[in-house]
């Protein structure tokens, strides 16, 4: 876990690739794209099962250890709409029924748009970009957008960090800017893509249960 | 007969002997190899054959007749030549066949001419072929098909498009069981395991009946290796492979010839040299042109047909004209760089002097001082014919559940059947019943009953055996099909529309609009990327980066390592064997005084502080493949030891660990670390460690059907379907460890890439050695090629992760990206390397500077 201080406002960013906002009661998650291997699957393209369940038994212990009211998914929570099958609709609807008490926003990413809203009886509050929560303005995709501090996913974001001799190593990872922050994907079966951190950025890799600021350099 | 000879006389030519021996094997109703080096008349050797048995039958109705032959060329560039040249007997006898062409390049209206009736010979690729057998009516449209050409065999043999090719026969084979197979094969070491191979396991019905013939061409040719040596070796490098430092004498050469072919080993090597040339020549534009595989086909169909017409001074080119046809004007070779095989040597060498009889010569240029010792070496192993093999690929499920899927779209198959024809060819011929089993579920279900994954099928289980039903299945596959060989490639079109070529995506996934970039002997600047194209001008002027293509680096082989480590044994006792040996000698005293050359029976170890951490140079001599495994190997067994991290480089001669700990082992723990003992547990561990497997997989995953890549040109199909492989690759670790692929790709990084029983064999060698370990002041004249060797650089570390993190540094965005940097920046000792990703290459002195070790 690794506490930082933006916009006045106290983050905690957990290592299950999340934005703990305690003084809200909320959690923040982006780019879940539930649904995601079954649409592959559906264009028989081999994936195993299996991460459905993964992710949302790590959302459930988040939510549970973190006493959340609210939880924002910031975009891309449903992947495609060949990937509404029924076990992975029933997974998430039993999801939700175990979390009743806890209200959930999400704000519709470009997968969103295809795969088409989540049913009604989830309970799931759905807005565009962007969705405004002072200080704070909650997006997809962060990129372009101005006028507050705007928090988003959408890039999958990773980084590359070089050691002496050549030593390299890649990771998922929190980037936070002046006034711009992206969060990593937090499903499984998503990819990532290498940024370059603009200067003034501050970079929170993601690896082995651990969150550590990465030094950013020349 | 007469016909044919009449025809033969014609040209002014008599049938070879080994020409009239391969038509009267064919007419014999025998299959096998022909082989002989290029341009020696072997292509009408088996043409013949087929079109004998024509002549001799009576004129049919008006029809053409069906399909009776397939000709596989493994290179789209020669089948335009190749169907000329088989035309030619067909039309001049009067025969009434069609000949006719179908590649990735054929236009869609001669192919669905082809829907309907395929002509009577088919010159075609290994994908087109697979293509073919894809459809519905394949069998009822080849099953008359008498004999399969394959062409250069050589070049497919070892690889998954060779398998791809062993199943294609195994299908036509069980069709039509009286099938011929005709291969034709450059000069390798393993000529009849290639004919084996070729042919596969026969039938029991079929093995009474012929046994494959292996028929050997004329092979008068000699070859003389020459060396351009640098007039000066004080100011040549170490290292360094791009170095344009001998150009003036290089265009001296060119200008004494008619017309040159200069070859170089990378397409970026290529691109640098075209560039030198019209930069020192500029006089030469239009009479100097530029041949690689990423070039617009029709760029490199001009540059072909200029070079047969004579009007080119020289062609730089890469193995892109390794092959084919015959460019009679050539008069001379040029090879710069180390050729890193006899064969290639050979081959390459070949392609002057066509006249039988006539020496081959080839010029080589070396572009570091080692590489003279490696001309040597050429020079003495090919003396000795001491030529490589291609070992034959064994059990690629890669390439099984493609054809599983191609062979369901194809008519679909009963597994019984299907089980007793793949295991017919060499490849799959010890394939389990479990590996069976696996290959099938995956396609039919993901995998076994227990692991199947939900709602998945590729392939369906019916009553009438198993095929494809879906249409976006079968779309999907046809395209993954297509693009078994290569990487993501990327069309490079100038924003006015003309075509360039294809790039690999990853080199231009690191540009953004506005770098600039070498490309088609032109320095192109990126203006934006859309639908797998990236759209370029002309740059006004300055320099830009070079494309690094990964894939052309060849590794030395074993032949040529060892005769490598003889010359430098030769050395060691004062003996330098020839004017290159004579020429590199400074370097190799130097050598000498800063360290060592390690004698027969001596394995070298450099070791050297730095303000990197501690260096270890060791040096087995045993090509880059053994040291790529060794180094990640003996860096897992030291982390074990003691905590820390450590990268490790390799090259040809040896392999670096760099560790962050500043402990040199003595010579008893050496030992330990480089023992034969406990090897395969190891290096299992070590591969869990180690980003090789993730790499090996990404073929794997391609041609298996997971990711698609799609054409370059055209915007990928189904977005939402995109995952890299490497997704896939952790994805299967997680969730489906036994899966059939992953186990696949580690079989390969050991056998193909680390060449375990190599690397056996290395360690068991070293286990007998007298181990010299030298302490250095400064990078050894050996050590310095390796150190500037980071590019596939790989870590080990027992570090914590976090601890491994706050060691390193994000590097922050730059207004002009490039390539992502080999190395951190850190002063270096005076032995400049080129700066190989600029065109202004400097050189360093072979006197040592005051360093700052």
């Amino acid at each position: 876990m690794m506490h930082i201080r933006w916009g006045g406002e106290d983050l905690c960013l957990l290592a299950e690739k999340a934005v703990l906002w305690k003084r809200r009661r909320t959690l923040l998650i982006a780019d879940p794209h539930f649904g995601k291997a079954a649409a592959f699957r559906d264009a028989g393209i081999p994936v195993p099962g299996g991460m459905t369940r993964t992710d949302l038994g790590r959302l459930d212990r988040l939510i549970g250890q973190t006493e959340v009211r609210r939880l924002v998914i910031l975009g891309d929570f449903l992947h495609a709409r060949a990937g509404r099958s029924l076990e992975v609709t029933a997974a998430l609807a039993d999801w939700r029924r175990r979390h009743s008490g806890v209200e959930v926003l999400l704000v519709r990413g470009n997968h969103d748009i295809h795969a088409g809203d989540p049913p009604q009886e989830w309970r799931i509050t759905v807005a565009g970009e962007p969705l405004a929560d002072p200080p704070f303005l909650f997006c997809h995709e962060p990129a372009g957008r101005r006028g507050g501090l705007v928090m988003g996913g959408h890039v999958h974001p990773a980084v590359v960090l070089e050691g002496p001799g050549g030593e390299w190593l890649r990771a998922p990872c929190f980037c936070f800017g002046a006034d711009r922050a992206v969060v990593p994907a937090f499903g499984s079966f998503t990819g990532c893509k290498a940024i370059r951190p603009g200067p003034g950025e501050r970079v929170f890799v993601v690896g082995e249960g651990e969150v550590v600021e990465a030094a950013v350099g020349r | 007969m007469e016909l044919l000879e009449a025809w033969f006389n014609r040209q002014g030519w008599r049938p070879f002997e080994f020409q009239r021996e391969a038509w009267s094997a064919y007419l014999d109703g025998a299959s096998g190899l022909v082989h002989a080096p290029t341009g020696m008349g072997k292509s009408y050797a088996v043409w013949c054959g087929p079109l004998l048995e024509g002549l001799t039958e009576k004129p049919a109705a008006a029809d053409p007749p069906l399909p009776r032959v397939l000709w596989i060329t493994p290179l789209r560039a020669l089948a335009h030549d190749t169907l000329a040249a088989l035309r030619k007997p067909v039309e001049e006898m009067g025969l009434p066949w069609t000949v006719g062409l179908r590649t990735g390049d054929t236009p869609v209206r001669e192919r669905r001419a082809q829907r309907e009736r395929l002509p009577t010979a088919l010159v075609t690729t290994p994908e087109s072929v697979s293509l073919l057998l894809s459809y519905p009516d394949a069998r009822k449209r080849l099953a008359t098909l008498r004999c399969v050409v394959v062409d250069e065999w050589h070049e497919l043999l070892g690889s998954k498009r060779g398998v791809q090719v062993e199943l294609a026969l195994a299908r036509l084979r069980a069709w039509r069981p009286d099938l011929r197979t005709w291969g034709l094969s450059a000069t390798i070491g393993n000529l009849a395991e290639a004919t084996a191979v070729l042919l596969g396991v026969p039938s029991p019905a079929a093995r009474r009946r012929m046994s494959g013939r292996l028929i050997q061409g004329r092979m008068n040719k000699e070859v003389a290796i020459e060396t351009l040596r640098p007039p000066d070796m004080e100011r040549f490098p170490w290292s360094g492979h791009l170095g344009l430092g001998l150009l003036p004498e290089v265009i001296a050469a060119i200008g004494r010839a008619r017309s040159t072919l200069l070859f170089t080993n990378t397409r970026s090597q290529a691109e640098l040299w075209f560039q030198g040339l019209l930069r020192a020549r500029p006089d030469w534009i239009g009479r100097v042109a530029l041949h690689h595989g990423s070039l617009d086909r029709e760029i490199r169909e001009r540059v072909e047909e200029m070079l047969r017409a004579g009007a080119l001074q020289c062609v730089v080119c890469t193995s892109s004209l390794d092959l084919g046809v015959d460019f009679s004007p050539v008069d001379q070779v040029i090879q710069v760089g180390s050729p890193k095989g006899i064969a290639r040597l050979m081959q390459r060498a070949g392609r002057s002097g066509h006249q039988p009889g006539a020496v081959s010569r080839i010029l080589c240029v070396p572009t570091n001082a080692f590489e003279l010792v490696e001309f040597s070496a050429a020079r003495a192993a090919l003396h000795r014919r001491a030529i490589e093999s291609r070992t034959p690929l064994d059990r690629p499920l890669d390439v099984l559940v493609q054809h599983l899927v191609t062979v369901g779209l194809g008519g679909g198959f009963t597994p019984e059947d299907l089980w007793r024809e793949v295991t017919r060819t060499h490849a799959f011929r010890n394939l389990s019943l479990d590996e069976w089993q696996w290959a099938v579920d995956f396609v039919t279900s993901g995998g076994p009953a227990l692991k199947a994954y939900a709602q998945f099928s590729r392939v369906v289980k019916g009553e009438h055996g198993c095929a494809v039903h879906s249409p976006r299945v079968a779309r999907l596959h046809r395209m993954s099909i297509g693009t078994i060989t290569s990487e993501s490639q990327m069309a490079v079109r100038y924003l006015g529309g003309g075509r360039l070529g294809t790039i690999e995506e990853s080199f231009m996934a690191r540009l953004r609009p506005g770098d600039r970039f070498i490309f088609s002997g032109q320095v192109l600047e990126l203006r934006l990327v859309r639908d797998m194209t990236a759209y370029v001008r002309k740059a006004p002027a300055g320099g830009g980066v070079t494309p690094r293509w990964y894939g052309g680096r060849m590794p030395l082989s074993s032949r040529l390592a060892e005769a490598v480590r003889a010359r430098l044994a030769e050395a060691r006792n004062g003996r330098y064997a020839d004017a290159d040996m004579e020429a590199a000698r400074p370097l190799l005293e130097l050598q000498a005084a800063w360290s060592h050359i390690p004698g027969p029976g001596e394995l070298l170890i450099e070791t050297m502080r730095s303000r990197e951490g501690r260096h270890f140079f060791i040096y087995p001599f045993e090509g880059r493949l053994v040291h790529e495994g060794l180094g990640p190997l003996i860096a897992c067994r030291l982390t074990r030891v003691m905590p820390c991290s450590i990268t490790t480089a390799a090259t040809d001669y040896g392999f670096e660990l760099l560790a962050n700990v500043d402990t040199v082992p003595d010579e008893t723990r050496w030992r330990r670390l480089l023992s034969p003992e406990g090897l395969l547990d190891d290096l299992h561990a070590c591969l869990n460690a180690t980003e090789l497997v993730g790499r090996q997989f990404r073929d794997i995953a391609r041609i298996a059907g997971l990711v698609f890549s799609g054409y370059p040109g055209q915007a990928r199909p189904m977005r939402q379907l995109q995952a890299s492989s490497d997704l896939f690759y952790r994805v299967f670790l997680d969730y489906d460890p036994e899966n059939g692929l992953l186990q696949q790709a580690r079989r390969e990084v050991l056998d193909q890439q680390l060449e375990i029983t190599r690397l056996r064999q290395t360690l068991e060698r070293i286990a007998g050695m007298r181990l010299v370990q030298v302490e250095t002041a400064q990078f050894s004249p050996m050590a310095f090629p390796i150190w500037s060797e980071r590019l596939r650089s790989q870590h080990v570390s027992s570090e914590r992760w976090s601890e491994r993190v706050r060691r390193m540094v994000v590097k922050l965005e730059k207004t002009a990206s490039r390539p992502r940097p080999r190395r951190a920046g850190r002063r270096m000792l005076s032995p400049v390397a080129c700066a190989e990703s600029s065109p202004k290459c400097r050189r360093g002195k072979l006197t040592p500077r005051a360093g700052s070790a």
